[in-house]
């Protein structure tokens, strides 16, 4: 091997590996749905694109649908609700992502339970797919408590505490205040009744990958 | 001032650099490596490492197989560290790995390109997502187009002053005929010099263009200000002209990402269009999310406060101001 040589080098990260678990036909619900309430430890990684940190956080929003999916019904409910729950959302679920993100950055790789996380596709999709009367309090706080999930997974898969991954966790936010500014917006201006219809469809394919993504999380942890 | 989106943007660009009162924009650009074949198996390699002000990024080309490299000189060369030597490969360069070291944990690219004693050549683009590539597996005109592209993209999305000059015309341009106007002035302005300076038919030095380039965004400053409280000037009645004289200058900016790799004349063509395209795709898609995003706010009728609504001006004005002083005071430094 030829090497030129130059300045020193930088450290370079070794890649997270994973690994699938053979598909196990036992029976073991009670004890997979147990698992499911454990945190986990995190091994993700953000993509990256080569542009810095903030640019990957914001890259890594939209190239993971775990992530991306929820705060799209975020958006879409908030939409659906009315003016005053996207100017709510579009501030809350940014800030409260980001302050899980430092919770999770802190945590020594320790992620909430991927149930939880599973858990906000089903709520937030059947909220969207239902069209269901929240009180904006109560949404604000489903937002906080969204965002903070998911900030503490994407918090917890970073490797440690440092300015680039803060930055990381800034495009992250920032992105999702976009994506909600947009997303809200856009299904606010729709006037047809079928165009709302569209909108809780998209919502119940939402609460549908919730519930794929939850089977598979019980055929992995049992 | 009509934009508050605006400050979100400015957020972005501030985050996305992280260092914002630092000159960094445009100080780092791609790497670039090339192997020309001087014998059957023996090559003058040219390393351009990219260097970030003063400090020299760690990227480290690594060749696996049998290449041996010879000793080496190192010269420093604007916005670069240039190494020379030559690559000797006993089996020829067909299947030899190479691993730009450093490059997944740095901001920036490396072009490599091949020219063989039997007139083919291959060009690839490593990027941090994928920083190795095994030589031989020649690389079709689209392969090479979409790699300008993407530079080209990555120019402008790193560029945080280029951006921050569109942005400044925007808190200007009330009226959307007129915003695309002064759009399409600096548009093609900016794509002039840039022809004019990658065929080397015209260069300005790096150090007078950035300051330069920074003067035009502390220019827009006090503009921002007249809009504010309703006054009117020539850059606030015919903006295009100003965005035209201004990105005669920039386009000598963005230049500077291609220039500074020294491409083989005939590749210049397909890169030079390329690249402008990926810098307007960059600079147009900018301007969408922005517009976008203050629909979006007028939708959520969203009430801003005062100081929200002055922040993106101030903040033009003065980062505008920083940049301008802080690279002048380099310039007289060096010419010292």
């Amino acid at each position: 091997m030829s090497r030129l040589s130059g300045p020193e080098r930088m450290p370079v990260q070794p890649a997270a590996t994973g690994r699938l678990h053979p598909i196990r036909l036992r029976p073991a619900v009670p004890a997979a749905l147990l698992a499911l309430t454990l945190p986990g430890v995190a091994h993700a990684h953000l993509v990256t694109t080569g542009l810095g940190p903030v640019y990957d956080g914001m890259s890594h929003l939209f190239l993971s649908p775990d992530d991306l999916l929820p705060a799209l019904a975020v958006g879409l409910y908030a939409g659906l609700r009315g003016a005053a729950y996207g100017r709510r959302a579009i501030f809350v679920l940014p800030l409260a992502w980001l302050a899980g993100g430092i919770v999770g950055l802190l945590s020594s790789g320790t992620a909430p339970p991927s149930s939880l996380t599973t858990a906000s596709f089903l709520v937030m999709g059947a909220l969207v797919a239902s069209d269901a009367r929240l009180s904006l309090p109560s949404f604000a706080a489903l937002a906080v408590l969204l965002g903070l999930l998911h900030g503490t997974a994407n918090g917890a898969s970073m490797d440690t505490a440092t300015s680039e991954a803060l930055r990381a966790l800034l495009g992250i936010s920032l992105s999702l205040f976009v994506l909600l500014s947009l997303t809200s917006a856009f299904v606010l201006g729709l006037k047809s009744h079928a165009a709302r219809i569209a909108v809780r469809v998209a919502g119940s394919w939402i609460m549908a990958t919730g519930i794929l993504l939850l089977g598979w999380s019980l055929r992995r942890k049992g | 001032m009509k934009r508050p989106a605006a400050l979100w943007i400015w957020m972005i660009l501030l985050a996305a650099f992280g260092r914002p009162v630092s000159a960094r924009a445009h100080e780092v650009r791609p790497g670039y490596l090339e192997l020309r074949e001087i014998g059957t198996g023996l090559f003058e390699l040219s390393w351009k490492a990219p260097v970030a002000g003063a400090a020299t990024i760690p990227l480290h080309p690594v060749f696996s197989g049998n290449c041996s490299m010879g000793l080496g000189t190192a010269a420093p060369a604007p916005g670069a560290l240039l190494w020379h030597t030559t690559l000797r490969c006993k089996e020829g360069l067909e299947g030899t790995r190479l691993t730009i070291e450093g490059l997944d944990a740095a901001v920036t690219d490396v072009l490599v390109r091949v020219e063989r004693l039997d007139g083919t050549s291959e060009t690839h683009l490593l990027r941090p997502a994928s920083p190795q590539l095994s030589f031989g597996h020649a690389r079709g005109r689209a392969a090479r187009a979409g790699a300008y592209l993407w530079l080209g993209i990555e120019h402008i999305l790193l560029g945080v002053d280029h951006l921050l000059f569109v942005f400044g015309l925007l808190l200007i341009v009330g009226r959307r005929w007129m915003l695309v106007k002064t759009i399409t002035a600096f548009t093609i302005a900016h794509s002039i010099t840039l022809a004019v300076a990658t065929l080397g038919y015209a260069s300005a030095p790096l150090m007078p263009l950035n300051a330069s380039i920074a003067l035009s965004i502390l220019f827009l400053g006090p503009e921002i200000v007249r809009v504010w409280r309703g006054e009117t000037s020539f850059t606030i009645r015919h903006p295009w002209v100003i965005a035209f004289a201004f990105g005669l200058l920039h386009g000598f900016g963005f230049a500077s990402g291609l220039t500074s790799m020294g491409l083989p004349h005939a590749e210049i063509p397909l890169a030079l269009l390329l690249f402008n395209v990926g810098v307007e795709i960059g600079q147009i898609s900018f301007l969408l999310l922005i517009l976008a995003l203050e629909r979006s706010f007028d939708v959520l009728q969203i009430s801003w406060p005062r100081w929200v609504h002055h922040l993106p001006g101030y903040l033009v004005g003065s980062l505008g101001a920083f940049w301008t002083l802080q690279r002048t005071f380099l310039l007289l430094e060096k010419l010292r």
